[in-house]
């Protein structure tokens, strides 16, 4: 149960304001999940994954998020329901290079995808819900499949509430369950596409205030390429 | 008629004759049995407990003469305005519409008597109760029936339910007989038809959104009333510590014998765990955030003497909360009614059909001529004397462990018969140092 | 703007008394609007802050410039609220009378439980509006999303456009007015013949919530009423 932000910039310009930008964001998130956080940014060099322990204000002064540039980021703040709260537990969870799953829900099948994993031989190091979400559509992904077609095969495999955000290298997607209970808006304008669980982590985002907003509806990808 | 004992029929185990009249009914039918009470097969319990009196290593306290105290706040963790109780012994969440205006008055009086609080239910605060209840603790449903913001702000407190021991993960019921015309106006449903409630909340899942849903009771209520989170025992202790993070002042956790209106007969006894079993869970829980006793915990499901009062208490619990036992207290499943009993297909002891709305005891029912059966004052009374005996019973067996408070009562001072007891409540078996899972 | 700890409780009514939330807490301005010493108030720089004019229970007129978050204006009573901007889940949730009124779009929920008073969305609204709706009258100017008026027990939900599957699923007594396409109806929610009365109280709602549509463009839809009693032969829509 948490708090989900993502920036996906469209204009260049924009990306050495990265950081600055997604600090207010993730930390607005901070009550729907004060145990933990992380996030995973993109630049040209590749995907930089911050998980630690604690608030996400601290989280991010420790590892100077507010200087960082990039691309793309996704940030999660987590209050943890079932599993143990360490840097391992917490979101984005990133199987393999260059794919980040940050989820706002709980999966009610879980355990039996995880069973179906550890057979094809794909094993899960927590016993966090969404590890199984990021290791099913990493195994979709090393398969070849498209992010938008793994993240619709999410929706055949798994019961549950979810509010899913992930990213690759090129790009950005969201998802939410049949239910849509949890909730998930996105704000878009000319120079970035931006993701929160609540509106008031976009706040502070520039030129917020012409931006397309947009709740997603239930079982749509919404995705977006650079 | 032979007697099939005598000569020597054999009944099954598997298919015996409760089994066997549901296969029955559900034949005839085609609907689930939908009925009241809580869960009715054995499951380990506190009679499965014992308590250590003092002897040599331990001084009892003389019972009479010398103190032993019973007070409890309640909600002081976040609430301006925390709950002072006389006793830990409080009554539980019961609407309007399950229960006849009379048996809700006779609750409040009962337990304003002893200084105790009550609670509403589903389908909101009835005026009667209001008037007569000092303490009176109103309920938070995912139907928001008569939900009406002056009634939050006259409350004591506030219990968001997220589901009962009777049946977690499941909404509540009302069937026809019992949607009479008042019933029906304070629920905005059409009078006589078969209530089906929702089970999650219309505006919120979750603990994360749960915090904002509380955020907003408080400021509603200008951060004065103790706002409690109650939860039906499945996974206790994750459950309890998202209350706790959600800002609970107070979490209630209700075992699988607690009871119901109306539920079906395969939730009642297939879903949740034993009320023994939840608190340790419970417990633990609190205690690793370092809030145990700060954040308090009330326990019900099965309480019914001062022992259970006790044993819950010495398992970590801060207050118990009555429902079937004080229903029992005003006249529930009385042998005077034995005859009317008989009348619907029932008898004393064995009386559930809630639903149905045809009480003789004049209890769980909307029928005027059945409910008139129940004088709030006489009803006030009895219930007030149960309470005290539960009390007195309880403080009895504190004194015996040399306890000047209920709450000194701890897990140290409880032996358990049995190795299923001793692994769920985690205390060891009696006369050994063994708690099965823990060391061994 | 005046900062609210300015305004003593013994100094004589203001008519409008401005509050900005990048300098008041939450707190404080819903602890005066709980005990108001204005008969108007406007509030800037929401920032889409939860529960911001919650459990109002006097008839001030209250003007929230800029975007709310979760429940704002819950459990309103008698007062006046104005969102110029979106709002998050659950505006106006369990509303017993006066009205809010959203110029932009509402997310989740909104106006659920809510028992009396007038809400108007003047764009559109996400999934489940009005669920379990017990009298209250909601008017969306735009479209609604899936599942709205789940288990509608009492009151009227007008949409000016077009409401999402599943539209009043499990309803009771509410009545729903819907103007553009339904993409599907749920469970024991069916489609109703407008007659004059219909047409006259959806006029009538139209004009106080200031929308231009005429009354015969719209449909009527509402309870078959088939699943107020348990029979063998709803098993499937249970």
């Amino acid at each position: 149960m948490c708090g989900i932000v993502g920036l996906h910039l469209k204009n260049p310009a924009l990306q050495p304001e990265l950081g600055r930008l997604l600090v207010p964001m993730i930390e607005a998130m901070t009550s729907r999940g004060p145990d933990s956080a992380g996030l995973a940014l993109y630049d040209d060099e590749g995907m930089h994954v911050v998980k630690d322990v604690g608030l996400p204000r601290d989280i991010c002064a420790a590892h100077g998020i507010a200087s960082r540039s990039g691309y793309q980021a996704v940030g999660h703040t987590r209050m943890a329901t079932e599993s143990a709260i360490t840097p391992e537990h917490a979101h984005p969870f990133t199987p393999v290079p260059d794919l980040a799953l940050v989820h706002n829900g709980s999966f009610s099948n879980h355990a039996s995808v995880r069973r179906n994993l550890a057979f094809d031989g794909i094993t899960c190091t927590t016993d966090n819900d969404s590890e199984v979400a990021a290791r099913f559509i990493g195994r979709e992904i090393a398969g070849g499949a498209d992010l938008e077609d793994a993240m619709r095969m999410v929706l055949k495999e798994f019961d549950g509430f979810f509010t899913l955000l992930v990213t690759t290298a090129t790009q950005f997607a969201v998802l939410r369950d049949s239910f849509a209970c949890k909730p998930a808006v996105i704000a878009e304008t000319a120079d970035y596409v931006a993701m929160a669980s609540e509106y008031h982590a976009l706040a502070e985002l520039p030129g917020i205030a012409d931006a397309r907003i947009v709740e997603p509806e239930p079982e749509r990808v919404y995705a977006w390429s650079r | 008629m032979i007697d099939p004992t005598q000569a020597g029929l054999r009944e099954s185990a598997t298919f015996d004759r409760a089994t066997i009249a549901s296969i029955q009914r559900a034949a005839e039918t085609g609907v689930y049995d939908i009925r009241g009470w809580g869960a009715k097969r054995a499951v380990p319990h506190f009679d499965d407990l014992l308590l250590l009196g003092a002897s040599m290593s331990r001084y009892p306290l003389e019972g009479y003469r010398e103190r032993c105290d019973t007070d409890v706040v309640l909600g002081d963790r976040h609430a301006s305005n925390p709950l002072h109780l006389d006793i830990p012994i409080t009554i539980a969440g019961m609407s309007f519409g399950a229960l006849s205006a009379q048996a809700k008055e006779a609750l409040g009086r009962g337990a304003t008597e002893v200084g105790t609080s009550t609670t509403t239910g589903d389908g909101g605060m009835t005026p009667e109760e209001r008037g007569q209840s000092k303490n009176l603790v109103y309920q938070y449903l995912p139907s928001r029936y008569g939900m009406n913001p002056d009634d939050l702000r006259s409350a004591d407190a506030i219990e968001i339910v997220l589901g009962q021991g009777a049946k977690p993960g499941g909404g509540g019921m009302l069937l026809g007989q019992k949607i009479s015309d008042r019933v029906a106006g304070m629920r905005t449903l059409p009078a006589g038809i078969d209530q089906r409630s929702a089970c999650r909340h219309p505006d919120w899942t979750g603990p994360d959104d749960l915090t904002i849903k509380i955020l907003e009771l408080r400021e509603i209520t200008d951060w004065q009333k103790p706002i409690y989170v109650k939860v039906g025992a499945t996974r206790t202790y994750y459950d309890v510590k998202l209350a706790v993070a959600a800002g609970a002042d107070v979490v209630v956790v209700d075992g699988m014998q607690g009871g119901t209106a109306a539920t079906q007969e395969v939730f009642i006894e297939h879903v949740g765990i034993p009320t023994l079993a939840a608190i340790p869970q419970a417990v633990q829980a609190l205690a690793e955030l370092g809030l145990h006793r700060k954040v308090q915990l009330i326990v019900s499901g099965g309480i019914r003497t001062g022992a259970d009062v006790a044993k819950a208490m010495a398992l970590g619990a801060d207050a118990v909360a009555i429902g079937t036992a004080a229903l029992i207290a005003l006249g529930d499943n009385h042998p005077r009614y034995a005859d009317e009993y008989a009348k619907i297909g029932s008898a004393p002891g064995f009386y559930d059909d809630y639903q149905d709305g045809r009480d003789p005891a004049g209890i769980t029912t909307q029928d005027p001529d059945l409910a008139k059966r129940l004088d709030p004052v006489e009803g006030g009374r009895r219930v007030a004397n149960y309470l005290r005996v539960l009390t007195l019973e309880a403080q009895t067996l504190a004194r015996a462990c040399g306890k000047a408070h209920l709450r000194n009562l701890e897990p140290e001072d409880l032996v358990a018969l049995t190795i299923e007891a001793a692994a769920m409540a985690r205390v060891p078996l009696a006369g050994t140092s063994w708690i099965p899972g823990q060391n061994f | 703007m005046v900062a609210l700890n300015e305004v003593g409780a013994e100094k004589a009514v203001e008519e409008l008394v401005k509050v900005d939330l990048t300098t008041t807490s939450v707190r404080e301005l819903n602890a005066e609007l709980h005990a108001p010493t204005a008969r108007r108030y406007e509030v800037h720089n929401p920032r889409g802050a939860e529960a911001i004019a919650v459990g109002l229970h006097d008839a001030v007129d209250v003007e929230i410039h800029g975007p709310a978050g979760y429940y704002c204006a819950g459990m309103n009573m008698h007062a006046d609220i104005v969102v110029h901007g979106n709002v998050g889940t659950g505006v106006a949730e369990n509303m017993m009378s006066g009205s809010v009124r959203v110029k932009g779009d509402a997310s989740q929920s909104a106006g659920a439980t809510a028992h009396g008073g007038l809400l108007v969305i003047e764009g559109s609204a996400s999934m489940r509006c009005g669920i379990s709706m017990k009298g209250v009258d909601i008017v969306v100017g735009g479209d609604v999303g899936p599942m709205s008026a789940f288990m509608a027990q009492a009151g009227r939900l007008v949409v000016c456009g077009d409401a999402g599957d599943g539209l009043g699923d499990s309803i009771y007594e509410a009545r729903l007015y819907v103007r553009g396409s339904v993409a599907s109806l749920g469970a024991d929610c069916v489609e109703k013949e407008m007659r004059d009365e219909h047409v006259a109280e959806l006029t009538e709602l139209l004009a106080r919530a200031g929308m231009s549509h005429d009354a015969s463009e719209f449909r009527r839809f509402g309870s078959a009423r088939q699943l107020y009693h348990f029979a063998a032969h709803n098993s499937a829509a249970y």
